[in-house]
């Protein structure tokens, strides 16, 4: 038996290389955003989560202590790329049991301070050690898939071509301008068949979300709001021998336990966040959440079901691709854009009476495992 | 105070000992077959893992034993790496037999790389690598790379569900 969650307020600076700012920098402004948004004051606040993966000590508190923020509990998490993500599901998790009343989540990172390059791994992990990045496993999924099906290099560069034209509509976005398939295949190999416009971009930023309890929603007097219908976070599961890299099982398995605590199937969703963070990855994924059969996701960016006017919209916001990556936040931020889209508040990109959003994390590099991590979230509108 | 006199009574924890796997001299060592990649195979459940392990993590049995690992396996998927500061480096998973994968670098001896190639492990100075596997064994028959048959059944996902 658990207590209905809800989202009250969402807010982020825009994603990009914010090299004068500090995670402190980078989070305050949208967590002073978020709370007058739902018009929460500190004392409302009953437990903060804050999601990072290279943020190091007390990232949370450093935060919170600007604007006094404090006496409550508050909760470092990392999960790689579901961090922020993980967060959220620790909020919703407290919420539901009724032991908080109102959460706030942080979701923060700054990966222009390792000077550019791919990102950095845990150097203890054997793959690690030998060299493994995250642009060679998507590119060897990306080997796969092209192997296996009929999809052709075009259609990696087509999720790019999609991703940035809705990177342009979003002010959040660390890109702005829209690429042509020709310039998405013609950019600088990083690892074959990928090239760098199918690669998300390096960056920094924060979100904040607000979450609260049917109760807390009441008593602060918000109309507007997103109901989390489900939050799922999976481990991934050790494999020492094959592996299907064109079947991520760990996105699967969330999703379908999503799917089935919501109560719906991916033909109601109107909208997903999923986790772009190379092109190939959308493909994949539109497999594992049942958009599409096995070996077919190439049907649904290629007849554009996958874009506004389509069958469901896919990373209205621009995606890990255009709207930039830095890893802690990413999980905020789709439940940000949700939020907006949900609410009616999401400006050029808002998608027509959008009732039903998803959104997906999954990442952290570790040999053996699929991935580290997965936290996928179903939210209505309220 | 009394001294207990019960003997299950004087039961104490058991002291859990760090594993010095930091060193472990990396993937390869020389075995009477030649230089190999290290495994691990459990008494219990005959899994076998990749490298230096304690532990089966598979029935999680302790009893485990070092063993060499087959220097022949079928190429599963591959990229050429352009970052970084090896200049271009191919780099791929191999699946070897006994159901063991491995991430590799690989040499093309003129051989096209890709998925589904049965290749060979080999060792160059205090590098290793796999490499296509020289003469008639390039084509995979199954006496020769068994890995190879078993990577065929997974080329068609609908063929066999490997879930887990
Ligand atoms: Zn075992």
């Amino acid at each position: 038996m658990t207590e209905n969650v809800h989202v009250i307020s969402a807010a982020m600076v825009p994603f990009g290389k914010h090299r004068s700012s500090s995670y402190v920098g980078l989070a305050v402004p949208p967590l002073i955003d978020a709370l007058r948004g739902a018009g929460v004051e500190k004392a409302d606040v009953d437990a903060v989560y804050v999601g990072h993966s290279y943020g190091g000590m007390m990232t949370g508190q450093r935060i919170c202590k600007e604007i006094g923020l404090g006496g409550v509990p508050t909760v470092n998490v990392d999960n790689a790329c579901s961090s922020g993500a993980t967060a959220v599901h620790e909020a919703w998790s407290a919420i539901a049991q009724g032991l908080v009343e109102v959460a706030v989540v942080i979701g923060v990172e700054k990966l222009t301070q390792f000077g550019g390059g791919t990102l950095p791994l845990s150097p203890e992990d054997r793959e690690v050690k030998q060299g493994i990045v995250m642009p060679a496993v998507y590119a060897m999924r990306a080997n796969r898939y092209l192997y296996e099906t009929e999809a052709t290099p075009e259609d990696l560069a087509l999720v790019s071509v999609k991703a940035r034209r809705h990177g342009a509509l979003n002010p959040f976005a660390q890109f702005r301008t829209e690429v042509s398939v020709e310039e998405v295949l013609g950019a600088r190999p990083v690892a074959d068949p990928l090239t760098l416009l199918m690669c998300c971009p390096t960056g920094d930023g924060a979100a904040v979300v607000v979450l609260a309890s049917e109760r807390a929603r009441a008593r602060l007097g918000i109309s507007s709001s997103m109901r989390v219908a489900a939050s799922v976070l999976h481990s991934g599961r050790v494999s020492e021998g094959f592996r299907d890299m064109t079947y991520p099982e760990i996105s699967a398995h969330s999703a379908h336990d999503a799917y089935e605590a919501a109560g719906i199937g991916p033909e109601d969703l109107d909208m997903i966040e999923l986790h772009d963070a190379f092109s190939i990855a959308e493909l994949v994924y539109y497999e594992a959440f049942g958009l599409a059969e096995r070996g077919r996701g190439i049907d649904l960016i290629r007849d554009g079901r996958t874009t506004f006017g389509g069958d469901v919209v896919v990373n209205p916001s621009g995606g890990l691709l255009a709207k930039g990556h830095p890893v802690g936040a990413s999980g905020v931020a789709q439940i940000a854009e949700a939020f907006w889209q949900l609410t009616g508040n999401a400006g050029d990109r808002q998608i027509d009476d959008a009732r039903w959003a998803m959104t997906h994390v999954t990442g952290g590099g570790t040999a053996g495992l699929d991935h580290g991590a997965c936290t996928v979230h179903l939210f209505e509108a309220a | 105070m009394t001294p207990t006199t019960s003997e299950a009574a004087r039961i104490e924890a058991s002291v859990s000992l760090p594993v010095p796997d930091l060193d472990a001299d990396g993937l390869v060592d020389l075995f009477d077959e030649g230089p190999r990649l290290v495994g691990t195979r459990c008494d219990a459940c005959g899994r076998t893992m990749l490298g230096d392990r304690i532990v089966c993590s598979d029935c999680v049995g302790t009893a485990v034993t070092r063993v060499a690992l087959p220097a022949t396996g079928v190429l599963y998927a591959f990229t050429r790496l352009h970052v970084g500061a090896a200049g271009v480096r191919a780099l791929g998973y191999v699946d070897l037999a006994g159901d063991v994968r491995t991430l590799a670098d690989l040499r093309e001896d003129g051989q096209p790389l890709q998925p589904g190639l049965a290749v060979e492990f080999a060792v160059d100075g205090d590098d290793w690598y796999f490499a296509p596997s020289a003469g008639p064994a390039a084509s995979a028959p199954a006496a020769s790379a068994p890995a190879a048959a078993d990577a065929n059944l997974h080329a068609n996902p609908h063929d066999e569900v490997e879930e887990d």
